[in-house]
């Protein structure tokens, strides 16, 4: 677990723990506006929403020109490893960012990413100096596989993307925590700031939101939510909770008489 | 001869169960978390109107979390009016007396130029029933050059064999959208009255073709005013999960082109109203919640402006229906269908603004398919 106050990205650091995604918004000016309000340092763009060729149609002009805030492109539409690869290149020639939000997922309807492929991937990137974050089924094996090909943290889904379901693979992002080097980011299915502040006190190091703030009614509000939400959970995590138990601590245990000078 | 449908195609009791569907089991249906063949049923029932307003809701609520609040937009370029077909319904049926005329290389390129000068990336090109004058290797040539200056280019035209589906996708075109037209054999063959389009069962199979061929999405629907709308969507239905068991990596998409006025005064003999319309396409939505619905510009404004982003996620915008329509109209040219809403794409746009909706010109990027040489890269 990561309990320093910045988080760590390659040799990057972040005082915010709060990733935005930046697709779903209804305008510019709004995706603008939470961003800022999260307080976010990072955020994520598909390279299939840069278009330089129509600056009111372009997710990355605008991004660009906020300061303090470092961009993450994502291969969001690859099928295959070689398509993301071409994506990222094509992204990192397009932003100059050095991260890389790795997403393949082939299956248009639930976009669960496809493991071997990032797998595959992951491994091609980091040697072209990527600083590699893939999206990855909550699986705990590959976590440490992809760890080990030099990708600079894991981002294990709560549930599906956009779904809302909230953190549905908490037992195996527990076990991710627990065995990883590199900085465990849930992505994905996040629907409450609560479910972020649990994600947190998992150990998680950070959490990336979209459609949760989004699809909210005030996305800007929603924004601010989240962002305390993982103050709150990473100050819970720090703090330490404390412990939970199955029975309750009776006052009077039955067991005293154990030490009442029985024989 | 009668056709033999497909067993992936057979929706046994449905239809009969749907039009029984009573108030418990609609609204069970529409607060369904996993609707299924029977939850559709219920939804898509006739019935079902007396709760439009809850569906609505729920389908905005499915849509909103899936999409955001945004709309994705495409423009159709109609390539040829040439065709062999015998649609009934349609303007370029070869029995209509209307000046015929296919884009040559020079008036495509100032075509692709208008609509990429409008802003568009998501590009539809379309051509009638192949003929002599306007066939395979012509529409190959057309994409080939438009995929070099769109980030998407689909098509839509006549069923192909697998071999030339492989041959649109390496010269850069990522889907094909083609409408059964109607699932029910008798009256397809009652409205396709010659040409190779009476083959059904060719057309059934051509989005499989396509996909098999490495087509990234394919385009489906029902014109409705042909037949019973119930058993067309049960059936739709049934072809989108048999292609998705088939081919797990496929993006489906459902259109709602209904029947308006054309030439030859067709009438449609089982037509869908407005709530009707509206009724299909918010069932749609709840039983495919992450699948792109698709509404083009033969709706009205209000119907178009009301139902995006409730169900509705990719319309179609400024379009002209005629070769040529952009950049040099034909004088006293007719187009395939009236297109209803007319607004250009400034001004549709600002009416999505309105109701809190982006419109996205651009959703896909070259990268992912780029496209062989076949046409040299200095030729335009």
């Amino acid at each position: 677990m990561n309990t320093n106050d910045t988080l760590k990205l390659g040799t990057f650091e972040f005082q915010s723990r709060l990733l935005l995604g930046t697709g779903k918004f209804s305008d510019t000016v709004t995706m603008v506006s939470a961003i800022q309000a999260s307080g976010t340092q990072l955020v994520t763009v598909a390279l299939r929403r840069f278009n330089p060729n129509s600056p009111s149609d372009d997710l990355f002009g605008p991004l660009s020109q906020l300061s303090g805030i470092s961009i993450m492109p994502n291969t969001s539409g690859a099928r295959d490893a070689a398509e993301a690869v071409r994506a990222a290149m094509l992204a990192r020639e397009l932003s100059g960012s050095p991260f890389i939000k790795l997403e393949i997922h082939p299956n248009p309807d639930h976009l669960m990413p496809d493991p071997i492929e990032t797998y595959e991937a992951a491994r091609e990137l980091v040697k072209e100096g990527f600083v590699v974050l893939p999206y990855m089924p909550a699986d705990p094996v590959l976590a440490r596989r992809l760890e080990d090909v030099g990708c600079a943290a894991v981002m294990p889904l709560g549930s599906a993307i956009g779904s809302g379901r909230g953190l549905k693979t908490a037992d195996l992002i527990s076990l991710i925590v627990k065995e990883s080097n590199v900085p465990v980011i849930v992505d994905a299915g996040l629907r409450s700031p609560s479910e972020a502040a649990a994600a947190m006190e998992l150990g998680c190091s950070a959490v990336l939101v979209n459609s949760a703030i989004a699809a909210a009614e005030d996305p800007v509000a929603m924004a601010k939510a989240f962002a305390l939400a993982v103050q709150a959970g990473f100050a819970a995590r720090k703090a330490g909770l404390m412990a939970e138990t199955a029975t309750a601590s009776a006052t009077s245990p039955l067991t005293s008489f154990l030490s009442s000078g029985a024989q | 001869m009668t056709t033999v449908l497909p067993s992936w195609l057979d929706v046994g009791e449905w239809p009969s169960r749907s039009s029984a569907t009573g108030d418990a089991a609609t609204l069970s249906a529409i607060g369904s978390e996993s609707v299924g063949i029977r939850e559709f049923a219920s939804l898509i029932s006739p019935h079902a109107d007396r709760f439009l307003e809850n569906m609505a809701q729920r389908a905005m609520a499915m849509t909103r979390r899936h999409f955001g609040r945004t709309i994705s937009l495409y423009v159709p370029l109609y390539l040829s009016n040439h065709c062999q077909g015998g649609c009934a319904y349609c303007g370029f049926a070869s029995d209509r007396s209307i000046p015929r005329h296919k884009l040559d290389r020079a008036v495509l390129l100032s075509e692709l130029k208008e609509l990429k000068g409008m802003g568009f990336e998501n590009l539809l090109l379309l051509t009638g029933e192949r003929t002599e004058e306007s066939g395979f290797d012509y529409l190959l040539e057309c994409v080939s050059l438009a995929s070099r200056h769109f980030h998407n280019v689909t098509v839509e035209s006549f069923a192909m064999t697998a071999a030339e589906y492989a041959r649109l996708v390496k010269a850069g075109c990522t889907g094909i959208t083609l409408y059964q037209e109607t699932y029910d054999p008798t009256a397809y063959s009652v409205f396709h009255r010659w040409g190779p389009k009476r083959e059904f069962l060719f057309r059934l199979e051509a989005p499989e073709r396509a996909l098999a061929a490495g087509m990234r999405t394919v385009g489906l629907g029902v014109l409705f005013g042909l037949a019973d709308p119930i058993l067309d969507c049960l059936r739709l239905y049934r072809h989108i999960h048999h292609l998705r068991k088939k081919f797990w990596q496929a993006g489906v998409l459902v259109s709602f082109p209904r029947i308006r006025t054309q030439q030859g005064g067709f009438q449609a003999p089982c037509p869908v109203n407005d709530t009707a319309l509206a009724r299909l396409i918010f069932a749609f939505r709840l039983a495919l919640p992450e699948t792109p619905l698709v509404l083009s510009t033969r709706e009205s404004p209000a119907f178009r402006d009301g139902i995006a982003g409730i169900g509705i996620t990719r319309m179609s915008v400024a379009s002209r229906t005629t070769v040529g329509g952009y950049s040099a109209p034909p004088p006293g040219d007719t187009g395939q269908f009236d297109v209803n809403d007319q607004r250009d794409v400034t001004t549709f746009c600002q009416a999505l603004r309105a109701k809190g909706l982006e419109p996205v010109f651009k959703n896909w990027d070259s990268v992912f398919q780029p496209s062989s040489d076949l046409v040299p890269a200095d030729a335009g």
